[in-house]
């Protein structure tokens, strides 16, 4: 780093979010310090292998060909052929989206909703309104509100609207990316990119060795100035403006700083205001990941499953392999089951054999057999899965959406941004941010 | 760099499955070990800003001399579209195979194309040549294998002294062949007399060089005040990109097109320079309509007999498509464009 006098802009963070806004602050000359609290960079956006060839992510990552691309990593990446999820009801099963319309009462109750949407009313106060309204009473009640619910472990008339603003796009759009994926034999994204237009030229492609790859290349000529197990302690404001920044006790000055914490972290962080002190109260949903081997390929019906039904304590699975084969070994298979939980409860202690026996016991419904194919599980926890949009603070997600209110701070990244955003979004969103620091600190 | 630990990572791993899953070896389906290439980030060479948008992913579709994927974005300011990130200077050799065409473009390799293309071309480089003195000095920038060279040495003036400039070893062997003069190196680099040409030529360089206003500055010095460059390249305001730039538009030429411009920006890099715009008027090609649906076939895996009816070498489709791009260009939305520059008196 080549300070010439000028202070570093801190980064806090060495994930997908920190690392772009590294490089781009590396671009355009401007020094920084990249501060990671663990070992190692790459975040959430890393891959686990164990010794007998399976690979594990935290859930299913969604890197397009145009993100590689962007890095500069598309030589290293690998096509996905194949995407498609189902939704798993009394035994049956739909696609998702188009296979739940074969349902006369969803069919009939969403052109029911469709036809009042013409007539002027007040806008939804409420994620459990907006999937009424958006899409007929009964999907909405057997569908789209117990699976919110469980992901967000709130009940759906607790929370904003905003919620539903987050899926994707027009059914005509759909139809044609879905269209696309089939006759190019390419996983075409579709609901999986916010920031930039989704076309059938964009499709899900996966890099060889995992996730990592993605951080490595753009930590890549950064390795000094960044500072593994250094995690900032506290960011000092001073008339309403970052000036320094404290990690392992040392206090460095900045010119700016650039979080990519969660929010409520980030409020115990900033020290001399309290204009971030309503974001004490967001929240993020932990999850689990319990990441289980089988014996044999194909033993789901579709790539992931949506399970809305009250019994089964878990609301998604994953068999990744159907998808991207190489994450797993030949004849082989890896499921993997999403929980929802809070920090400390019974499933977030449970250990990795209970956990493996209670998915087992809800898994044989689907799969027969289950317990013969069973060959072990590895569990990945998190304790902010997803960001949860509760209207009791609705209003400051929205206000602090554009600004953090503090001159200098930036709030970055999945967790920075509170969104529930994937890893291309976080890319693009990161480079206009970045680009906004690097014109104020020009001025 | 961090990528090789993390393939054998992964090889290692792959090495311990296929112990376990004997007897049917896993053969990890890896994309095809060519060398990755050196990718670096720029910004808009107009606007010195990188404030753009995603527009186009595509591969080399042409010429397969990579296994990256490149992007293509569009400066949300000026417009100008521009690969980004880009191939280094030391990935040239590699990008630019050996059989490139504007290294080979011989009538023993494209017979009647060859021919039509020689006829139009001679008479489209003499029209640019109209009041030259007899001795009038002429500097080809990017002049590949010399082909407009011959052309003006054949038909032009007998008085003129012709030059050539470039970037590429091989382009230059071929054009001493014909016993041109061409430098060997680039016109910003080269101990060129200064204020001495009348006349230079980008034909379809502008788009191939990192620093266009670099380039065009180097030429503006060399021009003699009141000397005149002639740029010819694809233009992005047209129908062909409209309708392919999401992957397959030919002008693109993954990843040797760094620079794609519209009448709008073309105007805007000379005047960056200082040139004064003497005319700006849409060319007719078929050649990236061609290359277009070449590219769209060749990326659904269609036959070869078929993709062959779309190239450099099939006449039928290039007549086609001259007559339909002279379609557009009745609107002004020709394929390609040409500037006439002026460097001040």
């Amino acid at each position: 780093m080549s300070l010439n006098g000028k202070k570093p802009v801190a980064i806090i963070g060495g994930g997908l979010a920190g690392l772009t806004a590294a490089a781009q602050l590396r671009r355009h000359g401007a020094p920084f310090v990249l501060y990671e609290a663990g070992p190692k960079i790459a975040g959430l956006a890393m891959t686990f292998s164990d010794g007998d060839g399976f690979s594990y992510d935290f859930g299913a990552h969604f890197i397009t060909n145009r993100l590689a691309a962007a890095i500069g990593i598309g030589s290293k990446c690998r096509t996905v052929r194949y995407y498609g999820e189902t939704v798993f009801m009394d035994g049956r099963t739909y696609g998702y989206p188009f296979g739940l319309m074969r349902v006369p009462r969803f069919a009939f109750k969403g052109v029911v909703a469709k036809a009042a949407a013409f007539k002027k009313g007040n806008a939804p106060q409420s994620a459990a309104e907006w999937y009424r309204r958006n899409y007929g009473s009964a999907m909405a009640d057997e569908v789209a509100i117990p699976l919110t619910e469980a992901w967000s472990g709130v009940a759906a008339d607790k929370l904003s609207p905003a919620v539903g603003d987050s899926l994707p796009g027009s059914i005509s759009r759909t139809i044609m990316l879905k269209l696309a994926s089939r006759l190019t034999r390419r996983a075409v994204a579709c609901g999986y990119s916010r920031e930039m237009p989704e076309t059938p030229n964009v499709w899900h492609v996966y890099p060889e060795g995992g996730l990592g790859l993605l951080c490595q290349r753009l930590a890549s000529g950064l390795e000094e100035d960044i500072k593994l197990e250094s995690p900032v302690e506290e960011i000092l404001v001073e008339d309403g403006r970052v000036v320094a920044v404290r990690a392992k006790g040392f206090e460095q000055e900045v010119s700016a700083v650039v979080s990519t914490a969660p929010r409520h972290i980030l409020a115990k962080l900033v020290k001399g205001t309290d204009a971030l002190q309503p974001l004490s109260r967001f929240r993020y949903r932990p999850m689990v990941f319990v990441n289980m081997r089988f014996q044999g390929r194909g033993l789901l019906p579709d790539v992931v499953i949506w399970t809305p039904e009250n019994k089964y304590p878990f609301f998604r699975l994953t068999e990744t392999p159907l998808s991207m084969p190489w994450l797993a070994p030949e004849g082989k298979t890896l499921i993997t089951v999403d929980i929802g939980c809070n920090v400390g409860d019974e499933t977030w202690s449970m250990d990795e054999e209970q956990l493996g026996e209670f998915c087992l016991g809800h898994l044989e419904d689907m799969i027969p057999n289950a317990r013969q194919k069973y060959l072990g599980c590895r569990v990945l926890r998190t304790p902010i899965a997803y960001p949860v949009f509760l209207n009791e603070y609705e209003a400051d997600r929205q206000r602090f959406e554009l600004s953090t209110g503090v001159e200098g701070l930036y709030s970055i990244g999945r967790n920075g941004e509170f969104s529930h955003i994937f890893m291309e979004d976080v890319y693009w969103r990161t480079m206009k941010r970045t680009r906004q620091l690097v014109a104020s600190l020009d001025r | 760099m961090s990528a090789p630990s993390s393939h054998s990572k992964f090889m290692a791993v792959t090495f311990k499955v296929n112990e376990q899953a004997a007897p049917a070896p896993v053969v990890p389906q890896f994309v095809e070990e060519k060398a990755s290439l050196s990718l670096e980030s720029v910004g808009c060479c107009i606007c010195e800003t990188d404030d753009a948008e995603p527009l186009g992913v595509g591969e080399d579709f042409e010429y397969n001399t990579s296994p990256e994927t490149f992007l293509a974005m569009r400066c949300r300011q000026c417009s100008l579209v521009y690969l980004n990130p880009r191939p280094s200077l030391a990935d040239l050799d590699c990008i630019y195979p050996e059989n490139y065409h504007a290294f080979q473009f011989s009538e023993e390799h494209y017979g009647l194309v060859y021919k039509v293309r020689r006829r139009l071309e001679s008479r489209r480089a003499l029209s640019w040549c109209k009041g030259l003195d007899e001795d009038a000095r002429i500097l080809d920038v990017g002049c590949g294998d010399g082909f407009h060279l011959s052309l003006l040495r054949e038909f032009g003036r007998p008085g003129w002294r012709l030059e050539g400039v470039d970037n590429s070893q091989r382009a230059v062997e071929m054009a001493a062949r014909s016993n041109l003069l061409v430098h060997h190196g680039s016109v910003e680099h080269l101990d060129l007399p200064l204020a001495a040409y009348d006349l230079a030529f980008l034909i379809q360089t502008i788009e191939h060089v990192g620093d266009p206003p670099g380039i065009l500055k180097a030429v503006l010095k060399l021009l003699k005040p009141g000397g005149r460059v002639v740029i010819v390249t694809d233009n992005t305001d047209s129908l062909d990109f409209k309708m392919f730039k999401g992957r397959h538009w030919g002008g693109y030429h993954f990843p040797r097109h760094w620079n794609l411009f519209n009448p709008k920006t073309i105007k805007a890099l000379a005047e960056k320079v200082g040139f004064e715009v003497e005319s700006l008027k849409t060319v007719v090609s078929p050649v990236n309509w061609v290359y277009s649906i070449r590219n769209t076939l060749m990326d659904m895996g269609a036959p070869r007999w078929m993709t062959n009816r779309f190239s450099l070498e099939s006449t039928v489709s290039l007549s086609a498509f001259t007559a339909f791009d002279m379609l557009h260009q009745l609107a002004g939305k020709g394929a390609l464009m040409r500037a006439i520059l002026k460097r001040p008196v």
